[in-house]
């Protein structure tokens, strides 16, 4: 089944910097429609007080990638896309695909080895006459 | 210019507290700057004890995640039970969280604060009946699956595909990727392993009480089945002698003694010589198999002929996850008890 890997998004931010604005939005108004909608994953608000760094999202994954997203003025729309994207992402880490192609199952009838289609030896020699 | 000089930082200020912050404005803003980053420590005022927190902190013990900032047990629970797709009852699901060892070592942490004695007694069931139902539960009815599914199958060979899937490492690791670690309440972090299965046979017991032998049936399926996807018999199973299971098993069917004989061979005379040697039953191939000298060869056809009498190739059908099997409830309801 399928079984969401985005534990628990932390938003961090300031209630009076600047650039929070979208995030204090979000939290106003699509905060809670997004945690409805989305019941396995944990949403955290903790607005830290003071001049403090840049508003951030925070996503923790099952296997244990935590991974954090500037929202620094960012609309709320962007933020709940934002959020939807993180949540629908695994943990793993976001590097280069080597190949867009992946199989489990290289081989249908068998993979080649230099003996596949060569006569054995049996109907080479054939079975030995037996003495009369 | 103050202000004008924190928001130009705020711009400009990348995410991590390593990089970037060898420009001028950095230094002298240390100490105003107030509150941590994100990700690094406390804030360092001399940019060159910066290296050496950042080792600090990577070589400090790592910490339960109940106890990093931003914790709520209950609202985690539920988490939980959504991730799952399963109605639990929370308080059996918080009975399967709770371990012995957590208990004694809280007992004992209250007993040196020096509590009254009635304080002291938990008031918290800890999760070994849950996890003994939940183990027999799981067992129970994984041997029926597998019955059902390769019925050619011994009984050994069912029992050594059961005790795999409900091994430690296996259970472990499922319970790991599914976020048990953060909530199992325990002694020791990290949570070592047999300590991880039994809460996970725990949480499987909790389902069983809260929802009932089918739905907790189809749990136990969609978690452990997976598992053996890619797995070939004989890694699980150990054969010591699979030719005499070979003969066992031809007699039970009737058919007469398998003869060896070679098909193929190759690099007699080399260092690496292969040879593929077919076993006949009445002048009819039963399996072939390659190996490097002629005993290996001749058991590894062996092992090939049980592989397709048991009906566990590599090119079987997958796994038939649709339907619930409706005629196991009964026999599920009569196991679990």
């Amino acid at each position: 089944r399928y079984v969401r890997q985005l534990q628990r998004l932390q938003l961090l931010f300031s209630p009076t910097a600047a650039d929070a604005r979208g995030a204090r939005q979000f939290v106003e108004e699509a905060a809670q429609d997004f945690a409805r909608q989305h019941p396995d994953v944990v949403l955290y608000v903790s607005p830290r007080s003071g001049p403090g760094p840049a508003p951030v999202l925070r996503a923790e994954y099952l296997n244990g990638t935590v991974r954090d997203e500037l929202i620094a003025s960012k609309t709320s729309e962007e933020i709940v896309q934002l959020a939807t994207k993180l949540a629908n992402q695994s943990g793993l880490d976001i590097i280069r695909i080597r190949k867009p192609f992946h199989t489990d199952n290289p081989s249908v009838q068998g993979q080649w080895h230099p003996l596949t289609n060569k006569p054995s030896i049996l109907t080479i020699q054939g079975p030995r006459p037996q003495p009369q | 210019p103050a202000m004008a000089a924190r928001l130009l930082l705020r711009a400009a200020r990348p995410l991590l507290a390593g990089a970037g912050r060898g420009t001028g404005l950095g230094t002298g803003l240390g100490p105003g700057l107030g509150t941590a980053l994100s990700t690094a420590p406390p804030p360092e005022k001399k940019r060159w004890l910066r290296a050496y927190l950042e080792l600090q902190r990577l070589q400090a013990p790592p910490q339960r995640r109940s106890e990093k900032p931003n914790w709520d047990y209950h609202a985690e629970i539920q988490a939980f039970s959504h991730r799952v797709q399963e109605n639990f009852s929370l308080d059996l699901l918080k009975t399967a969280f709770v371990n012995p060892c957590y208990i004694e070592s809280e007992e004992a942490r209250r007993r040196q604060l020096g509590l009254a004695k009635e304080a002291v007694a938990l008031q918290l069931q800890d999760n070994a009946g849950l996890a003994e139902r939940g183990l027999r539960f799981a067992r129970a009815y994984l041997g029926q699956c597998f019955e059902g599914a390769y019925p050619e199958l011994p009984a050994k060979g069912v029992e050594a595909l059961v005790n795999f899937l409900t091994s430690q490492e296996l259970v472990s690791y499922v319970a790991q990727n599914l976020s048990i670690q953060d909530l199992t309440l325990c002694r020791d972090f990290p949570v070592p392993p047999d300590v991880l299965q039994r809460t996970f046979l725990a949480v499987i017991g909790a389902l069983l009480e809260s929802s009932g032998p089918e739905r907790t049936g189809i749990f136990v399926r969609d978690f452990f089945i997976p598992q053996l996807i890619g797995k070939d018999l004989f890694e699980i199973w150990e054969v010591v002698n699979p030719m005499g299971l070979l003969l066992e098993e031809l007699t039970k069917r009737n058919i007469s003694a398998p003869e060896p004989r070679i098909t193929r061979q190759l690099g007699v005379s080399t260092v690496l010589p292969v040879y593929f040697v077919g076993l006949y039953c009445d002048k009819k191939i039963l399996a072939e198999g390659p190996g490097e000298t002629l005993l290996a060869a001749e058991e590894e056809a062996a092992r090939v002929a049980l592989r397709k009498l048991y009906g566990y190739t590599e090119n079987r059908r997958p796994w038939d996850y649709s339907k619930p099997k409706q005629g196991l409830a009964a026999e599920k309801a009569i196991s679990s008890n």
